[in-house]
């Protein structure tokens, strides 16, 4: 008998070894290709000849400049929220309150500036809002106006539309989703009890939806201070973000410490925000009572809800303008006609120079960084989420989820900076850091996708397949991955969404040659080049279009069970 | 088949070609300049070489590049070309030009003593040309239009004017210095605060201002005093018009260099003295709408006629700029913000 038991003991431990080293290897590899790197950041920011000192952080928070940066980074994210919430809360009532035709696209849609890269937005709103642009010539050539009428670019402005283009989608699922959580029955004993609607609405409905608001605004917030791609292509030389002045300090300036210490500043002021939002988000989100399900008008029954017609014709203009100049853009020639120029392009070398590479190269390369960044980010995105259901240690989630509170301008530095010596200087840098940068940065999203699979297995599944003789990995193998394939599917799509769309990190450390899709748009925007920009763009946005569609035909249920949307 | 395909892509990739010079410059050079005919011509005489241009940014964005590429441990980059005057402090304070050998160029013989920039011997002038504004006599009725530097502060041109960023590209260092030589380091800063509520946007880079400027987004661009040339050669239009406010304009000179640790000395020398080559220098006029350096290059007739040259060029010594450049910047970059 005693040997069986020993057998049985050794296997415990092989496989607890197994189990150990599944925890390790994440945390060697992240202490490998993050934490020292920031080290890096945080020993240029705070050593001033080799002697640690607050000297040029203290510096910089005396400068006029940081100043500005920091007043319009709060400003223009505070705005943007405010605006986001103004142009999202009616659309989240909508969704809620009515049935109408083209409901379920309005919905998808809200999807959309989840994945679409920032780039494609900037690129969206010159082409529509500028000066020049197609609304400002509609508006001109309708009117007789000497002068273009909508002046909203190059200002303020100018950032916070884009952000709230952004943002106001994220308030309407917000909205929506707490507005189908309210009981109407509570709406309704106010109006028994002689309420008119609007004071119903305001005195019951409204404060029960105030700290689902609260939250959205918040991590809207959080967004905008941290906006990167749409200050630096709409914000000229007067507007610009802590991001964006961290980049220039690095490339333009080439004060590879000064934008350590202010990255330095930013990660201080991010990782407040971060907590005040924690803190905040738990009495935020106390989960309400849910009722029955509220019955739907159709809309339009009434004429007083006519109303909602200038407010759908301003969403249209905002959210489809843009969007649809750019691809608009791809098959014109200016003056000219319709034409396909412009997708001839993506194969022809005529522009090369600009972005160091062919556009094909540069598509290529961003579908091979997207791949390589997926596989990396679900492999690591399932081994911590299981970490995490195992072991539910606040500590090791923090240090495991820590890529997730740095900014990816900041995570950029961190890698140019890490890999200009060894160990990572060895690796060679070039794609290598562009997958790096790309996977840390969509990780922490993957576990957040996949942690609540592994609570929603049922351990006795494994437990049978065990018993009827398979091993741990081919229970893993035939059980629990067939199980999380869905929702791997979906995280996986979202991953590589969001690799092709990024542009900050890799704005960072990319050299010539190595620009991936939005850095090259990037380039084009800046040398003018609007229909070849317009026919990258397009490219894609209808890859997001796709990845939308993939979430829309098998992964909203699961996000929906899952409480993700 | 699929495999083969790949095959194909891969060899795409990597260069098959024994020699390659690689030359960084700016956007412009080869979205507007004659990039492609000196690459031809180059090639033409050097079949075994591939010449690659890399130009993704503006004239001080890839010096930016290069700089801190080298600073990283190596750049591909063999020779840079667009170094303005205004920049040549910065470049030759962080070393990365190595020193040319006059005997291997020999065109310079043809390159006049004033526009030898350059005299610790690095930098070699390819063209030259004077920075100043243009209007658009379509958009801008002629009774604003400035006639003096001071005329571009009056209120009616709120919103009319486009400048580039002097901290990033090449005319717009040149205007601030314009205005510092101009005003004098007392006045400069009082011009700048009552010039900014006029700008409408302060560009990266010159392409991006012009674009703008050309899409009609505002009447008054920063630009260079051949565009009246420019828009009457390629359109047979002087709808865009030079001014010379005072009578002046910035003097530019654009200059290249052989990158230092570069291991194609030869090759370089060779490029260098073909953008000096008479037949090179003569597209600059209509490409780069710059003037040649070379004395032998004739200028077209219509370009010669249009081509404004200022009654007064103005520049600073480059031993000043070099002192109080970056003292200069940030003061500037003080009151963009309004301090």
């Amino acid at each position: 008998m005693a040997f069986p038991v020993a057998r049985a003991a050794d296997r415990g431990l092989v496989r607890r070894g197994a189990g150990a080293l599944l925890v390790l290897l994440p945390l060697v590899f992240l202490a490998g290709t993050f934490f020292l790197p920031l080290w890096g950041v945080l020993s240029q920011g705070l050593r001033v000849e080799e002697v640690w000192s607050l000297a040029r952080v203290q510096a910089l928070l005396a400068s006029p400049y940081v100043h500005h940066l920091l007043r319009f980074t709060l400003v223009q994210a505070l705005l943007s929220a405010a605006l986001s919430l103004a142009l999202g809360f009616p659309l989240g009532w909508l969704l809620a309150r009515y049935r109408f035709p083209g409901k379920e696209l309005v919905r998808a849609f809200t999807l959309v500036p989840f994945v679409l890269p920032p780039i494609t937005v900037a690129l969206g709103f010159l082409l529509f809002f500028g000066h020049a642009g197609y609304l400002n010539r509609a508006l001109q050539a309708l009117l007789g106006l000497a002068s273009p009428p909508i002046r909203v670019l190059y200002s303020l402005w100018g950032i916070v539309l884009p952000h709230a283009f952004y943002n106001a989608p994220v308030f309407a699922r917000f909205v929506a989703a707490a507005w189908e959580g309210l009981d109407p029955e509570l709406e309704e004993a106010a109006r028994t009890l002689g309420a008119r609607p609007w004071l119903a609405f305001l005195t019951v409905s409204l404060p029960r939806l105030l700290p689902a608001v609260a939250s959205a605004f918040a991590l809207v917030f959080v967004f905008c201070f941290l906006s990167f791609a749409i200050p630096l292509s709409l914000g000229g030389a007067r507007y610009a973000t802590l991001e964006v002045g961290i980049y220039y300090l690095a490339r333009r300036d080439l004060d590879v410490p000064g934008a350590a210490a202010l990255a330095l500043v930013e990660m201080g002021i991010a990782l407040g925000l971060t907590y005040l939002y924690l803190r905040g988000g738990g009495l935020f989100l106390a989960p309400g009572r849910r009722g029955r399900p509220r019955e739907q008008l159709p809309l339009f029954s009434r004429p007083r809800q006519l109303a909602w017609l200038p407010y759908l014709v301003l969403l249209g203009l905002i959210f489809l303008g843009p969007l649809a100049a750019v691809v608009a853009s791809s098959f014109f020639l200016p003056g000219q006609g319709p034409t396909l120029k412009w997708y001839a392009f993506l194969f022809s070398a005529q522009t090369a120079p600009l972005i160091g590479t062919s556009p094909l190269g540069s598509v290529l390369l961003s579908l091979r960084v997207g791949v390589a960044a997926t596989l990396l980010s679900l492999a690591l995105g399932l081994s911590i989420s299981w970490t995490l259901h195992k072991l539910r240690w606040v500590v090791l989630e923090t240090v495991l989820m820590a890529p997730l509170s740095v900014s990816s301008v900041v995570l950029g530095l961190a890698l140019l900076i890490a890999f200009r010596r060894p160990p990572l200087a060895l690796l060679g840098g070039g794609e290598l850091a562009i997958v790096l940068a790309h996977g840390l940065i969509v990780y922490p999203l993957v576990v957040r996708m996949v942690r609540p699979l592994w609570q929603a297995l049922d351990p006795g599944l494994v437990e049978a397949a065990r018993t009827l003789g398979a091993g741990r990995l081919s229970a893993f193998l035939t059980v629990e991955l067939p199980l999380l394939a869905r929702g791997l599917a979906v995280a996986a799509s979202f991953a590589f969404a969001l690799s092709l769309g990024e542009m900050t990190a890799v704005a960072m450390i990319a050299r010539p040659g190595l620009f991936t899709l939005p850095l090259s748009i990037y380039h084009l925007i800046s040398a003018r080049k609007f229909g070849a920009a317009s026919a990258l763009a397009t490219c894609l946005i209808l890859v997001t279009a796709g990845v939308v569609w993939i979430w829309e035909l098998g992964g909203r249920k699961w996000l929906y069970r899952n409480g993700q949307a | 088949m699929r495999k083969l395909w790949l095959l194909a892509l891969v060899a795409g990739a990597v260069p098959a070609l024994a020699g390659e010079l690689v030359v960084y410059t700016y956007d412009s050079f080869v979205s507007w300049g004659p990039a492609m005919d000196i690459e031809q011509a180059f090639e033409a005489a050097h079949p075994e070489v591939d010449l690659v241009w890399v130009a993704p940014g503006d004239s001080s964005e890839m010096l930016a590049r290069l700089i801190a590429e080298r600073d990283a441990g190596g750049t591909p980059a063999d020779v840079f070309l667009g170094v303005a005057d205004a920049e040549l402090a910065r470049a030759l304070e962080h070393q990365v030009f190595q020193p040319y050998d006059p005997a291997l160029i020999p065109n310079l013989a043809h390159v006049p003593p004033a526009l030898m920039f350059d005299s610790s011997g690095h930098v070699v002038p390819f063209d030259h040309g004077y920075v100043t504004f243009v209007y658009d006599s379509e958009l801008l009725p002629e009774e604003l239009v400035p006639a003096t530097l001071a005329d571009l502060t009056r209120a009616e041109l709120a919103g009319k004017i486009i400048l580039e960023d002097p901290r990033t590209s090449s005319p717009g260092l040149s205007f601030l210095l314009w205005t510092i030589a101009h005003f004098g380091e007392e006045g400069w800063e009082d011009f700048w605060q009552r010039l900014l509520p006029n700008v409408l946007v302060i560009t990266k880079g010159w392409s991006e201002a012009y674009d703008m400027f050309l899409a009609g987004e505002a009447p008054i661009v920063l630009s260079y005093s051949t565009d009246t040339a420019y828009s009457w050669i390629e359109y047979q239009s002087l709808r865009y018009r030079v001014i010379t406010p005072d009578g002046e304009a910035f003097r530019q000179i654009e200059g290249m260099g052989i990158v230092a640790g570069s291991d194609q000395v030869g090759l370089a020398h060779s490029f260098l003295n073909l953008v000096l080559e008479k037949e090179i220098q003569e597209l600059l006029p209509t490409s780069q709408w710059m003037f040649p350096v070379n004395e032998l290059a004739e200028l077209p007739p219509e370009f010669a006629r249009y081509a404004v040259i200022p009654e007064r060029p103005v520049w600073l010594p480059p031993e000043v700029i070099r002192e109080k450049l970056a003292g200069w910047l940030s003061r500037w970059q003080e009151l963009l913000i309004g301090g």
